[in-house]
């Protein structure tokens, strides 16, 4: 494989409720993350975006999200209606050619104007699951619950895990909720969805991440110190929640396995821990130890803007190397109930 | 939307059944189009027009994506309310789930006059759907003042003014000629 | 760092307006599984699965990779789903295609479906509202505008819908079968978006097709002859600002030129045997004739008008039947992807074209805004032979 990059990214705020259309603020980001990586737009050989129709409650709602983009003249250009670390694959993967060597990828989405419970149930079998009104906290609750059925996490952890989370986002300015009791309080509260309490959960929020690739001729000219991506896989395991076992992250190891996570120590790691408890199982997954610093931004529980949180967590990862200093970080998305398909990716200073 | 029955399908068809999901969404107007909204109330109709390569867009979308620059409200234009339609179709309707309409009816391009900008699947109204055609000059029929309302301007319905312009009407002046509206088929 | 990549295995569905004897995954895994038993190869063969189909309110299955990952055997593989409105199809079969170029993996399955009978398109178009115009309400305008600029006669738009419809009954798994429909019974058809009538439009239908992508040394064992991925191009514009030209769309232009450079095509029209156009309403094959430049300005309608693009002339165009004989809309682009390869394979049945060696397929979506396009041949070379 060609080396690829990470050489500009840029974030959104993430708002609870944000005025401005995806495209509007979807705008100041990609612009942004292309100024930071020192490039002009047009030198960019491929685009890839990231986004949901269902959660803007439109159909094509990503085709007005190319307004955002500079998309004239035409540009090369490609969409998952996924999360947009998929869209960073993508646009990996379009670099291994070797005949561009600039790509840029972006997520975006509002979870504002819906209500993501009935949202997300149609993301389950149309025929078995959706008719039962599973909705992602319920569905949370029970992977919880087996976790905690199994003794491999107490309640404590959980609010610990939130503790920390929040209390990191304080110094990120794209966080949504920067601060947070100690785990004694938190523990005090009620259950939402026992076992789950509202800590457990992450923030219903708007927002967007863009990212610039290059290959390694172009990242070293433009980039005092690239986050080199060494590896990044993705798996996918079976969709009925009784065929799983969730109360381990199988598709996770896979990935981590094929992006090489246990080539070397880690330093820093960027997890779509959506719900606390998920945390714990996808660190057991990847096989990080108590010396890794987890999601040092806060994580999905301190800013979950879905179809950008992923690519977020990317971003974050890169910057830790950028500009924290960091050796070697682990990224990971996901997408589906309950860690259904998980990606995770390597990225080195050197 | 339905799911298909769930009757184990030996050898029979499987058979379907109708599953109605309502979802709902409520979206916060973003600041530009809550302008512009508020303007079409008065009985204005506005745009932008881009500072750097001076294409008029409306309504406003506080961006030009041509140029990738910002829009704010220091770019907004006042825009006629007559034009020329640039092109048009006729459309029959087709009876999907919630379709009101049951005849067949006209959504055109309309290029304004002065300084531009284009309003896109308008009505055309007072005229056969027939005799609709490029070229054809016509003004905004504004609902009186007090029967104006903005319910269905959202961040999304580029081009739209339902609710305050009920359609547009042939002004009866001299066609402008086809030709010259090539690169506005829109 | 690129190397061949070739079609060994091509898939699909009877498509009808109801396939309301399988189930969703059963719908893709019929195309699949044709697909595989094509290549030789079994589900535990594929290193990974790309998925693409138009809007999820088509069905109101949101991210459907998911709930389909079972059926497409990717538990423990990689999946991913693309979407980039009515080009999806074609670009999906690029994203599978890119995969295999590139190393990342050996063998992809690559798979696309829409089954617009278990949900409704036209609410899901319109946004759900009333006043709705269909994708022929938006294209309607343009056709107009080609036929205004080109001078072309309205009786080029009949030919076209009469000629896609008699190349269907030649096709088993298409949609429409009317082998007898004449001129005058497009003409005689109600109007639906003037200036296009019923015959002039795609129906709307229940599908899905499936490829099988792989190596140089997986088509060397694959039991039937690969076609060779030649060239690939993607573009998108903005679909609305003014000055805009929507009936020779720049991105249209441009996609074709790349495609055309990878494959080391330098005259089309002479060079190529066949082509898939995606076609959903009649005036578009002779826009895209000029559109990807195979026609010069106002020879498109020529071309068709002269029987240059019948299943027997010098440049058949859509001899499947094209969308305007089966439009599932999601599966539509990969479809054009896959009867191109089915040619150059020399296996396409009754609609072969003769010695189809080169062929060229396109996919566009949204407002004439997205293009998808590939170039596949019998051989790697087999552009060169034509010089």
């Amino acid at each position: 494989m060609l080396d690829v990059a990470i050489v500009g990214y840029a974030q959104s705020p993430s708002w609870r409720n944000a005025e401005l259309t995806e495209p509007q603020f979807l705008f100041p980001v990609i612009s942004e993350a292309i100024e930071r990586a020192g490039i002009e737009r047009r030198d960019i050989g491929f685009t890839c975006a990231g986004s949901c129709d269902y959660l803007s409650g439109q159909t094509f709602a990503f085709v007005s999200n190319l307004e955002a983009v500079g998309a004239w003249p035409p540009i090369s250009e490609s969409h998952v209606e996924m999360d947009g670390a998929w869209a960073l694959y993508e646009a990996w993967v379009r670099l291994q050619h070797g005949d561009i060597d600039l790509a840029l990828a972006f997520g975006s989405g509002k979870s504002s104007p819906g209500r993501l419970d009935e949202v997300f149930s149609l993301q389950l079998d149309p025929y078995t699951l959706t008719p039962l009104g599973a909705d992602p906290v319920s569905l949370a609750a029970l992977q919880a619950r087996a976790m905690l059925d199994k003794g491999t996490i107490t309640e404590r952890d959980m609010a610990e895990i939130a503790a920390r989370s929040r209390q990191s986002a304080a110094d990120n300015p794209h966080a949504q909720i920067r601060s947070s009791p100690d785990a004694d309080a938190l523990l005090q509260e009620p259950y939402l969805t026992a076992p789950l309490r509202r800590h457990d959960l992450p923030p219903v929020s708007d927002g967007a991440c863009a990212v610039v690739l290059a290959t390694a001729d172009r990242a070293r000219a433009t980039c005092e110190r690239p986050a080199w991506i060494r590896g990044i896989d993705h798996r996918v395991e079976p969709h009925q929640p009784g065929m799983r076992d969730l109360t381990e992250s199988i598709s996770t190891r896979q990935a981590a396995k094929h992006a090489g996570v246990d080539d070397a120590p880690v330093d820093v790691a960027e997890l779509c821990a959506t719900f606390t408890h998920q945390e714990r199982l996808l660190r057991e997954a990847m096989g990080l130890d108590d010396t890794v610093r987890v999601n040092p931004s806060g994580g999905p529980l301190a800013a979950n803007p879905v179809m950008a949180v992923g690519l977020a967590r990317i971003a974050e990862a890169a910057r830790a190397i950028s500009e924290g200093g960091a050796g070697r970080a682990v990224a990971h998305a996901t997408s589906g109930q309950c860690l259904q398909q998980n990606l995770v990716c390597v990225l080195e200073g050197a | 939307m339905s799911a298909a029955d769930t009757a184990p399908a030996e050898d029979g068809p499987v058979t379907m059944m109708d599953y109605f999901m309502q979802l709902e969404y409520h979206e916060l107007l973003c600041p530009v189009v809550r302008r512009y909204a508020s303007q079409l109330l008065e009985g204005r109709l506005v745009g932008h027009k881009c500072p750097s390569c001076g294409l008029v867009y409306v309504p406003p979308r506080g961006y030009c994506p041509i140029c990738v620059v910002e829009t704010t409200d220091a770019d907004e234009i006042v825009l006629a309310d007559k034009g020329t339609v640039t092109n048009y179709t006729v459309v029959t309707p087709v009876q999907y789930y919630g379709q009101e309409e049951t005849e067949p009816f006209v959504r055109a391009s309309i290029l304004l006059d002065g300084e531009g900008g284009m309003m896109n699947l308008q009505d055309i109204v007072d005229v056969p759907v027939d005799d609709v055609h490029v070229g054809m000059r016509v003004e905004a029929v504004w609902k009186p003042p007090g029967e104006r309302n903005v319910d269905e301007i959202s961040n999304r319905s580029w081009g739209s003014a339902e609710g305050c312009i009920d359609g547009w009407r042939p002004t009866g002046d001299p066609d402008v000629p086809a030709e010259q509206l090539r690169d506005k088929a829109f | 760092m690129s190397r061949p990549a070739a079609v060994v295995g091509i898939g699909q569905t009877k498509h009808k307006k109801k396939r309301d004897d399988v189930s969703l995954p059963g719908l893709v895994r019929e195309a699949a599984q044709r697909a595989l038993d094509d290549a030789d190869l079994t589900w535990t063969d594929i290193d990974a699965v790309v998925l693409g189909k138009a809007p999820d309110p088509f069905e109101g299955v949101m991210m459907p990779e998911l709930s389909l990952a079972d059926a497409l055997g990717a538990t423990g593989k990689p999946i991913m789903r693309v979407h980039t409105a009515g080009s999806v199809g074609g670009s999906t079969a690029l994203v599978a295609t890119h995969l295999v170029q590139t190393g990342v993996h050996d063998k992809v399955l690559t798979v696309a479906y829409e089954k617009q009978a278990e949900g409704n398109a036209q609410w899901g178009l319109a946004g759900g509202r009333s006043g709705g115009m269909g994708a022929g309400g938006i294209f309607a305008p343009w056709m107009r505008s080609y036929m205004t600029r080109s001078g072309a006669p309205e009786h080029i738009g009949w030919m076209v819908a009469v000629k896609d419809r008699r190349n269907a009954a030649k096709n088993p798994y298409a949609h429409l079968q009317m082998p007898d429909l004449t001129i005058e019974d497009v003409k005689e058809s109600p109007m639906l978006w003037e200036p296009i009538h019923w015959h002039e439009s795609c129906p709307s239908s229940d599908g899905a097709c499936a490829l099988v992508l792989t190596t140089e040394d997986g088509a060397k064992k694959a039991p039937h002859p690969p076609a060779w991925v030649l060239g690939t191009a993607m573009r998108s514009e903005l679909g609305t600002f003014p000055g805009r030209d929507p009936v020779r769309p720049q991105a249209g232009v441009e996609c074709a030129h790349e495609v055309y450079d990878m494959a080391g095509i330098t005259d089309p029209r002479k060079q190529c045997d066949v082509a898939e156009l995606y076609v959903p309403f009649s005036w578009y094959e002779p826009m895209w004739l000029e559109g990807h430049d195979i026609a010069g300005p106002g020879d498109g309608w020529r071309m068709v008008e002269s029987g240059e693009t019948q299943i027997d002339g010098e440049f058949p165009v859509n001899p499947s039947g094209g969308v305007l004989s089966s439009n599932p809309i999601g599966a539509s682009g990969m479809l054009r992807f896959a009867e191109a390869a089915l040619q150059v394979r020399g296996r396409a049945g009754e609609h072969q074209v003769p010695d189809a060696k080169v062929g060229l397929a396109q996919a566009y979506g949204g407002a004439a805004q997205y293009f998808a396009m590939w170039v596949v041949g019998a051989t790697l070379d087999a552009v060169d032979q034509k010089r």
